[in-house]
């Protein structure tokens, strides 16, 4: 656990500054076809301060964790601060005031030794062998990670905080009939630390059987037809169409730049149907995926409703734009390492789900896909966005039909929403993937299934 | 230990000390002065002072690797104790090795003495040159520094490497804004060893903010056709990079499904295509003197004449599958040019579109991609015409390196790499 060193600071940080050591800490293990090619540990640490100063920031960070270093980095990110403003001289007043207060640590600090993720991923390793011996290759990735923050901030308030995340990514690859190889992969996992997510390895036999079953059929599966279809989106895709196609166009820094969402402000972007939210730390009455107590500004953080109704009603916010535009800042400023500024950041976004079943979607579709499993995603600044789908099925008459081989799905979020005509009653949430956006960031993202319109890829 | 080499002998003798057969040792520290430019303003100055060691330790043939950033005695030993645990944890495999004694080196490259005050100057000067030049470019974000580092490479099998370079940094993503309207965000980079240029001079900036400009209407296209897609350098290393990745790297040679794992000294593309990987050409801004598994780094071809030359193995592959090992590790990517210029490359084109960036999903090992036109052009009977939204491509990766119509004489240099613009047929182009 991080010592308190910053905290005696406070009473020297000047305009707002924030002073913030922090531990990330990655653990890696790897196996392909039974050979360990990753068995990695590594850590990052240390402490940054950042100072605003009439409308521009300096910032600082150093490794070493000591009063002297701690004096250093204050001084060179008001240095840093003072040599920018002094050039741009831009004059904008001081950040708004957020309260004060302090959140103490939730969680344990802990570590997981080595051996018990390579035990982990050597009998995953093993069952897949001897179960399903026609793979061409078998992978399985275990990654553990954590980001501890302790925060200390001269107006908002202190944190000591915890993110623990531990995943099990299981590849598998099969041979089409025509030799050509074909891959599927899953990831399973979330918030923790590895012991309190895996209980132990049998429990993803069940799981493993899933993806494999999937496969062979995605061995046989067709190309899609190109075109502009009709689609169930799995809740899997939800999250990260919740996360690409509107969640970044509706980051207040983007927005400042040209995004889309930038004229939309109070008008209906999406179908009634559709309301979206990044949760801060509780969502529907449960812990979210990634829970965010404070940023990394020292603001409190509280839930950003982005779309009610149809309607998108706000934008995400550091404590700068949420002054530019008049709206309340709500927690969303995060950084990934210690030598990483705030920058406006997702947490848990999520589209809320509906009234309907799964199956009725299904049934009210004549030629159309289900669209099961996505592997990455990408959005523009004008709503355009695109997901890998790399698993599916053909929708024919109502009922699902063939698998599908990879194909991209894409389209433009705010006329895409529109075309949302059902939800599913239920929803899912993930965390496993690295938001990027000059640096990584861990987000969870979640959702129902989603009926709808979009341009598929394919021949 | 106040120097980079002492910390990497004590940690190489720590490790030995505590059991490990054979250790290697890369120790970095380094500055980096950094300028942020958001919404067309400066926004941020930022000064990082790095440091990293990365250990790796064999145990009885089995592997642990750790890094840490912090140099001082006790990390040093806490990490020389968890290295040595995550091996002792591993299992055994012959194919880990370290790299045998060559003739130990220093180099430098890169300019060493930064002038952060002229960095500031040629920002400045970007944002007013594009500004006054083009009006309608909004600069969503722009990232500048200068990073210098002092690196160290030891194993126990006497290697030394000392490496000290130091760089410019440039970076922009940016939007063409007309009231409403707004074209798609483009991004670019440039790795820069003196400022005596203007930034907006390097590389293919102008092109890229001047198409943005024409970006702002599109025309989403209506309809499919098989046809042809003219790839630009600012995308090329993308498809270059997949494709290797794909084709030639570690995970599909060890586990043999890369398509092409047969095919070393055989056919795989266009005898219009030779790729290479040159580190230590003067073109590029502090290459890769060293790989992390500590050989000596030295140009290689990868694909001559369309003839694959070499996988882009690491040493631990190479033992295991008993191919060749890469002479480098680097990304910098060099296109042979053709013979025929730009101009004359778009107007043999009948019907296709120019790439500018491609927004698709993770192709399959098989080699088939689809995705996103992004801040591309239609090409109709070789004139470029409409800017595309909405248009989605897609093919085979195999199929497209063997349909090369044309590669172009120019080229662009960024830095990074030295690449011309590329025809390709058969992409499939689909649209609403």
């Amino acid at each position: 656990m991080i010592q308190d060193r910053v905290s005696p600071f406070k009473s020297l940080l000047k305009e707002h500054t924030e002073l913030r050591a922090q531990v990330n800490t990655n653990r890696a293990v790897t196996m392909l076809n039974g050979n360990i090619v990753s068995n990695l540990r590594s850590e990052e640490s240390g402490v940054s301060a950042r100072m605003y100063k009439g409308g521009v920031y300096g910032f600082a960070s150093g490794a070493e964790y000591s009063d002297e270093n701690i004096r250093k980095v204050i001084l060179a990110a008001e240095e840093n601060a003072n040599f920018m403003d002094s050039r741009i001289k831009k004059n904008k007043p001081m950040l708004p005031t957020v309260g004060t207060g302090k959140k103490e640590l939730l969680k344990d600090v802990r570590d997981i030794e080595q051996k018990q993720l390579i035990n982990f991923a050597k009998e995953i390793d093993e069952y897949i062998s001897k179960t399903y011996s026609d793979l061409a290759s078998r992978t399985i990735a275990i990654r553990c990670d954590s980001m501890e923050k302790l925060l200390t901030v001269s107006d908002g308030f202190d944190s000591h905080s915890l993110l623990p995340r531990s995943f099990v990514y299981i590849f598998l690859t099969a041979n089409a009939k025509d030799g050509t190889p074909v891959e599927l992969y899953k990831p399973f996992g979330g918030f923790g630390y590895f012991d309190e997510v895996f209980e132990k390895p049998e429990s993803l036999h069940a799981d493993i059987d899933s993806i494999y079953t999937d496969l062979m059929k995605k061995a046989e599966g067709v190309y899609c037809d190109a075109g502009y279809k009709d689609v169930v989106m799995h809740p899997d895709l939800a999250g990260i169409l919740a996360h690409e196609a509107v969640g970044h166009t509706a980051e207040a820094d983007l927005v400042l730049g040209g995004s889309v969402a930038v004229h939309n402000l109070g008008k209906p972007v999406a179908s009634q149907l559709v309301t979206m939210v990044d949760f801060a730390h509780t969502a529907l009455g449960e812990q979210a995926p990634l829970p965010i107590y404070v940023d990394d500004e020292g603001t409190p953080a509280e839930d950003a409703v982005l779309i009610k109704d149809g309607i998108l009603t706000g934008y995400m916010n550091n404590r700068e734009s949420a002054q530019h535009f008049g709206m309340k800042p709500q927690g969303n400023a995060r950084a990934y390492l210690f030598s990483d500024e705030p920058l406006i950041r997702m947490r848990n976004t999520a589209i809320l789900p509906g009234k309907d079943k799964l199956e009725d979607m299904i049934a009210s579709i004549d030629d159309g896909y289900y669209l099961t499993k996505t592997n990455n995603g990408q959005a523009d600044t004008t709503g355009e966005f695109m997901f890998g789908v790399c698993m599916g099925y053909e929708i024919k008459n109502g009922k699902l039909g063939r698998a599908i081989r990879d194909t991209t799905i894409s389209g433009v979020a705010f006329e895409m929403l529109k075309t949302v005509d059902m939800l599913s009653d239920d929803m899912l949430w993930t965390c496993s993937g690295m938001c990027g956006k000059k640096q990584p960031m861990p987000v969870g993202m979640g959702g129902p299934a989603i009926k709808c319109k979009v341009s598929i890829g394919g021949r | 230990m106040k120097t980079n080499k002492e910390i990497a002998t004590y940690a190489l003798d720590a490790l030995k000390k505590s059991g490990a057969e054979h250790a290697q040792c890369l120790v970095s520290s380094g500055k980096v002065d950094e300028f942020n430019v958001d919404s067309g303003e400066f926004s941020l100055m930022r000064t990082l002072f790095n440091s990293s060691i990365t250990m790796k330790a064999l145990l009885n043939g089995r592997k642990g690797v750790i890094t840490v950033n912090k140099l001082d005695k006790e990390s040093i030993d806490n990490a020389v104790c968890d290295c040595i645990s995550a091996a002792d944890s591993s299992v055994v495999d012959e194919a880990e090795a370290i790299a045998p004694k060559e003739e130990n080196e220093d180099f430098i490259s890169g300019v060493i003495t930064p002038d952060k005050n002229k960095l500031f100057d040629r920002i400045q000067e970007f944002m007013d040159d594009v500004k006054n030049e083009y009006p309608k470019i909004v600069l969503e974000q722009s990232v500048s520094k200068y990073s210098n580092t002092e690196s160290v490479f030891m194993n126990t099998n006497g290697v030394n490497y000392n490496y000290t370079r130091g760089h410019y940094d440039i970076s922009s993503t940016f939007l063409a804004r007309d009231g409403e309207k707004s074209s798609s965000f483009n991004g670019y980079g440039v790795l820069l060893d003196s400022l005596d240029r203007k930034i907006i001079d390097v590389g293919m900036l102008r092109t890229l903010l001047e198409e943005s400009q024409n970006q702002i209407d599109t025309v989403p296209y209506a309809g499919k056709f098989v046809g042809k897609v003219i790839i630009t350098p600012a995308c090329l290393m993308d498809i270059v990079l997949t494709a290797l990745g794909l084709f030639t790297s570690d995970s599909t040679i060890i586990d043999g499904t890369s398509p092409w794992k047969s095919m070393l000294g055989k056919q795989v593309a266009s005898d219009k295509l030779s790729i290479s990987k040159k580190p230590l050409d003067p073109q590029i801004v502090c290459g890769e003197r060293f790989t992390g598994e500590g050989f000596k780094s030295a140009n290689m071809d990868i694909i001559k004449d369309g003839i694959l030359e070499n996988f882009t193995l690491s040493n631990y592959a190479s033992r295991k599958t008993g191919f060749p090992r890469a002479l480098n590790s680097s990304y910098n990517l060099f296109v042979k040019p053709g013979e025929i210029s730009l101009n004359e490359l778009t107007k043999s084109c009948d019907r296709g579109i120019l790439l500018n960036r491609f927004s698709g999903g993770q192709p399959s090992t098989n080699g088939d991609f689809s995705g996103v036109a992004k801040n591309s052009f239609l090409i109709e009977n070789g004139k470029i015409t409409n800017a595309l939204s909405e248009t989605m491509i897609s093919g085979n990766l195999i199929d497209l390196l063997n349909s090369i119509i044309g590669v172009s004489s120019d080229t662009i240099c960024d830095g990074y790499s030295v690449l011309p613009y590329i025809l390709f047929d058969g992409v499939t182009v689909s649209g609403k």
